[in-house]
């Protein structure tokens, strides 16, 4: 027992004691924040482009619209949608889904203002640090040159220079010719990669072909706008949410605090397994292996490093908390209702005695890999000695990142329920179904073919480790097998 | 004094193959004992099996009147044939580690590294990483985390492999203090000059068997004393008729008109005798030369190898 808390406290500080150890701590929740605000941040640098219309076709008819008025009325139309979907996320963060529906509802009915004032009485915080986004299209006045083209040849040669250069002077000119019914659209960029204008005529000579048959159907361009800000009111219930009857925030968030648990879990084995690996290699390479085995039991050497490494995994897992609880705080005030989605999903946790099930499951998950990586580190000295024992290994453990996926979107599925009594993936797809309320004949039952496969594993690589640390033999499975047989 | 390790009829297999067969052999408490053999003779295998590292298939050991290393842990001290320790370390930790594993605390652990440290002429290292000390620094290191505990029975695989001439005498002197201080130390070597310096007694080692059980000067005694006579007139016929002499063998002649022979004495013979005789027949000698065995003659004759020579420790 001594023994095996010198050996545990010494792998604990062999790494605790490293600057690397702290920096990868670190890196983990710094890059999360910066995956969280990089699509932001894109999306708030995504220039708006500047285009010029150039209109060759003839006169519509009477009363149908013209192109380049589609195009018009087109980019008005996305800008004030992109607005109102901003709204609307601004409202479900801080106010939950029904105030989102709320301000979406009163955007499109009573216009933006409208929109905006509903968002500050749902969520006064929200509405403060709200800023509409940018127009990702603006069409500016025809310059002189190109207004006095008479055919595409002569405004195709206008438009080239407003295009090149360093800093061109816009970003896009769109000639439209044939008939006016039926245009077609030349599209003119000056990045020859950016499709953006091209998707964005399209869409709106669509719509112009879509008005445009209405009307001549004899559809009243009164009806067609009405029709336009037309929504429908759908409510979601279930007599499984937590209200007990209208769906909220807090019915999604339980199953991604699942799948968020089992990645926890997932990324604390590998990260565990793998330094106890090279911890082991590093004993065996330079024969400390051997001093220790005349010193403790090989019970005692496994238990003491298997200990040990998991002390380690449990500082990251609470530094990690940290960081997250902190987040939850930041978020609290920024996003209540997520926050308190999340908080209530954690809640739940405890309240259900769930929260024990997943206990046992992290033991379990991983004492199970843990020792199976200390007994093949005991039979290399080389990382290029464990590549090929280690292998097979990380593709079993590709397997539950994708079916930790499906088991959070559909927790019943049959492949799902079959994959969990496997016990090299029963603790994570438990953990991403722990949400869902399993049933507890396989909460019980995986549960217990798990902890039959630790023990099996705990023997087996006990006497692995106890072989491979004496033996010079070439690693691979072959010996390994036969040596953990002896 | 009583033994402090038996081993009887010790037998030791990997598959086909023999590592060591129906070894027996003894240690008194308190002596420095040479386990000698070449390489690959067995050495590690019996030591890994006295210290219950792996199991033995045949026969019965007893140290410290345990039959399993395991049981004496605390007991012993050892220090493996390739050595490395953990790089990050200071010495001092590392010593104290090891120390703290055979029972000691570690506050103790951390005292006494500093007095060995002290005494191997390391304190400027003390507290400097592993990886930062010289091989022969870091070997040191690691026999005193061997002997930290104060063990009564120490065992050593090859300790002097890899160390300069001048570390190699500080071990040896190590080895003796050891022994002064009450312990018993059990050595492996291939390179019979330290065995000769150091052993009280000696087990030689050969193809998993042994050869040779008993002192250095027991080993000697096996071999036959040479006596190598120049004289102008010698005759090998009357050289051969002295009393005591078992061979007499030709050398080439060292310079005209002068002959020289080399001649192999019976166990036990004095050569003071032979000499006597020799003058007293009246045999005109201009040069004689007593060779007493080496340790490495003995080994030649006793396992029918050429064991490696001194020069290997020197290298």
């Amino acid at each position: 027992m001594r023994r095996t808390f010198l050996i545990a406290r010494r792998e604990y500080m062999a790494y605790a004691r490293t600057v690397g150890f702290w920096l990868s701590l670190l890196a983990l929740p710094l890059f999360g924040v910066l995956g969280a605000f990089i699509p932001v941040l894109m999306e708030r640098a995504e220039p708006t482009r500047e285009v010029v219309i150039v209109d060759l076709t003839a006169a519509p008819q009477d009363g149908l619209v013209a192109p380049g008025v589609a195009i018009v009325q087109e980019i008005a139309r996305a800008d004030r949608q992109a607005e109102i979907d901003a709204l609307a996320r601004a409202a479900r963060g801080a106010a939950g889904l029904q105030a989102a529906d709320q301000v979406r509802a009163v955007a499109e009915r009573d216009g933006l203002e409208a929109g905006r004032a509903e968002l500050t009485r749902a969520a006064p915080v929200a509405a403060q640090g709200f800023t509409p986004p940018r127009p990702s299209l603006v069409v500016r006045g025809t310059p002189p040159e190109l207004a006095r083209a008479q055919d595409v040849a002569a405004a195709e040669a206008a438009a080239r220079p407003l295009l090149s250069g360093e800093n061109p002077r816009f970003d896009g000119v769109v000639l439209l010719t044939g008939e006016a019914a039926e245009p077609q659209a030349r599209v003119w960029a000056a990045k020859a990669d950016d499709r953006t204008i091209q998707n964005r005529v399209r869409e709106a000579l669509r719509e112009q072909r879509r008005t445009n048959a209405l009307i001549a159907a004899g559809v009243q361009p009164e009806t067609l706008r009405r029709l336009e800000s037309e929504r429908p009111e759908v409510q979601m219930f279930s007599p499984n949410a937590r209200s007990g009857g209208e769906v909220s925030m807090a019915d999604r968030m339980p199953g991604l605090v699942g799948f968020l648990l089992g990645l926890i879990l997932w990324s604390a084995v590998v990260t565990g397994a793998s330094i106890l690996l090279n911890s082991v290699m590093e004993e065996k390479a330079n024969r400390v292996l051997e001093i220790l085995l005349s010193s403790a039991s090989p019970a005692e050497v496994l238990t003491g490093k298997v200990l040990g490494v998991a002390a380690i995994t449990l500082t990251v897992l609470v530094v990690w908390g940290g960081f997250a609880a902190a987040g939850l705080g930041f978020a609290g005030q920024a996003l209540p209702s997520v926050a308190q989605g999340f908080q209530a999903a954690l809640g739940g946790l405890l309240e259900g005695g769930a929260v024990f099930w997943l206990i046992a499951y992290f033991i379990g998950g991983y004492l199970m890999y843990a020792v199976i990586f200390a007994a093949i580190g005991a039979f290399c000295e080389t990382p290029r000695d464990a590549q090929s024992l280690v292998g097979p290994i990380m593709m079993i453990l590709i397997v539950p990142i994708f079916t930790m996926q499906m088991a959070v979107r559909n927790p019943d599925l049959m492949a799902v329920k079959a994959l969990s009594w496997v016990p090299f993936f029963t603790p994570f797809l438990m953990t991403a179904r722990i949400n869902s309320q399993p049933p507890l004949i396989e909460l019980v039952g995986t549960l217990a073919v798990m902890v039959a496969m630790v023990v099996l594993m705990i023997w087996l690589a006990g006497k692995a480790f106890r072989a491979g640390a004496l033996s010079t033999a070439k690693a691979d499975w072959k010996t390994l097998l036969r040596l953990g047989r002896a | 004094m009583g033994a402090a390790l038996i081993l009887e009829h010790v037998g030791k297999r990997y598959g086909a193959f023999q590592a060591v067969k129906d070894l027996s052999f003894e240690v008194q408490k308190g002596e420095i004992c040479g386990f000698l053999g070449p390489n690959g003779a067995g050495k590690t295998s019996t030591i890994r099996m006295i210290l219950g590292l792996t199991n033995l298939d045949e026969g019965r050991i007893s140290i410290l009147g345990a039959r399993d290393g395991r049981r004496v842990r605390d007991r012993l001290g050892f220090l493996p044939e390739e050595r490395g320790l953990y790089k990050k370390m200071t010495p001092v930790d590392a010593i104290a580690y090891f120390g703290a594993l055979k029972g000691l605390s570690m506050a103790e652990g951390r005292k006494r590294a500093r007095g060995l440290l002290e005494r191997q002429g390391l304190s400027e290292s003390a507290n400097k990483p592993l990886k930062a000390l010289s091989k022969g620094m870091a070997q040191k290191v690691q026999l005193a985390a061997a002997v930290v505990h104060e063990p009564e029975f120490v065992i050593l695989d090859e300790p002097f492999s890899g160390l300069d001439p001048v570390n190699q005498q500080g071990l040896e002197a190590l080895i003796r203090d050891l022994a002064r201080g009450g312990a018993t130390v059990l050595f492996s070597t291939h390179v019979m000059q330290h065995a000769e310096r150091l052993c009280d007694r000696v087990v030689l080692l050969a193809k998993g068997q042994k050869a040779f059980e008993g002192t250095v000067r027991e080993a000697r005694a096996s071999v036959p004393r040479t006596l190598e006579m120049e004289g102008p007139a010698l005759d090998a016929a009357a050289l051969a008729a002295l009393p005591g002499v078992i061979e007499v063998e030709a050398s080439p002649e060292p310079e005209p008109g002068v002959r020289a022979f080399r001649i192999s004495l019976a166990p036990g013979a004095a050569t003071a005798e032979v000499l006597k005789a020799a003058f007293g027949r009246g045999f005109e000698i201009s040069r004689f030369d007593v060779r007493e065995a080496s340790l490495h003659d003995a080994f030649i004759r006793l396992t029918g190898i050429e064991a490696e020579t001194g020069q290997e420790a020197a290298r």
